[in-house]
């Protein structure tokens, strides 16, 4: 039988393309002033997830009416200050942020979202994967300050994950571990 | 302020999974909280117990006595103000997650601890819900 895509993964690997072509391809290479092991290059692949999903969640907007899209503008918002506060931790590794790309471009790597019910899926998709992106931070990064300025960002990122869970009328947390297990 | 060793950091957050756990059986019993949101933020309390104390079956354990804070009584005389109350302490359980994930020494650990964390922010979430609040991000 031919391997079939489900929508859901067809959703997870519009947003994997979105952050692929945010850390290479068009983009120029990162400045050479952080050393290897420095956390730098980890950071600027959270960079790429944060500024990715904060296009997607624009797009998500669109679709959404009342508290959902109020929630969804308000995660967008504390995306915002994410990249920041990664842009400046790249910048305090003697590294330079890439500079990403214009909200058009990465609209066009996003599925065609065509309901609300649409860009909740969509939005709980890109939360998972930034929630497991920030746990695996966790575990890679070398210093304790990196880790916990991941740990702070993590934090946020299981929040948006239980509300845009809480939107889709499911419960907060899908278990006792949000990924993975003791 | 000096660096608490990972038994340290393990016991500190055993203590207040188990006293999440007092909290939300004691809302259970005395009605103080939505049944079907207490049970599922109670049976996850459990779990993160259980996990806890099989990882600190490796360690030569210093145990903490449990003492039921006085705030409890007064926060179980209505939904809201449990709420309110199981917010902070989840909360301030967050933070203590959010500390222990970046300095335990074993890197191993940081991920599963890490993913409790978001677990228990997904629960400040849930009681915000339950108290009829529009905004999940605070």
């Amino acid at each position: 039988m031919a391997p079939s895509l489900t929508r859901r993964e067809a959703l997870g690997g519009a947003l994997a393309s979105a952050v692929l072509a945010s850390c290479g391809g068009g983009d120029p290479p990162p400045s050479t002033g952080p050393k290897p092991g420095s956390g730098a290059a980890l950071l600027g692949s959270l960079l790429a997830l944060e500024r990715a999903a904060i296009a997607a969640f624009g797009d998500c907007a669109e679709q959404l009416n009342g508290p959902a899209r109020e929630n969804v503008r308000a995660i967008q918002d504390q995306e915002r200050g994410h990249a920041r506060r990664l842009e400046e931790l790249v910048r305090g590794l003697g590294g330079e942020a890439p500079p990403g790309h214009t909200a058009e471009e990465y609209a066009r790597s996003f599925p065609r979202l065509e309901s609300a019910e649409d860009a909740l899926r969509f939005a709980e998709d890109l939360k998972e994967r930034e929630v497991r992106a920030y746990l695996e931070a966790l575990a890679e990064l070398p210093s304790l300050e990196l880790r916990t300025q991941a740990s702070r960002i993590c934090v946020d990122e299981g929040n948006h994950l239980g509300a845009i869970r809480a939107l889709r009328g499911l419960p907060t947390a899908q278990g006792p571990f949000v990924t993975g297990a003791l | 302020m000096a660096r608490r060793s990972d038994l340290e950091l393990l016991e500190d957050l055993l203590a207040r999974e188990n006293r999440l756990l007092s909290a939300y059986e004691a809302a259970l019993r005395r009605d103080a909280i939505d049944p079907a949101v207490g049970e599922m933020l109670r049976d996850h309390e459990r779990e993160h117990v259980r996990a806890l104390e099989q990882t600190l079956a490796g360690y030569a354990r210093n145990p903490r006595a449990g003492v039921a804070p006085p705030e409890l009584n007064a926060a179980l005389r209505s939904r809201q103000s449990f709420g309110r109350y199981a917010i902070a302490l989840e909360g301030e359980t967050v933070a203590a997650y959010t500390e222990a994930a970046a300095a335990i020494g074993r890197p191993g650990l940081r991920q599963p601890l890490g993913s409790i964390m978001c677990c228990g922010a997904a629960h400040a979430v849930a009681l915000r819900q339950s108290l009829g609040e529009r905004s999940f991000v605070p």
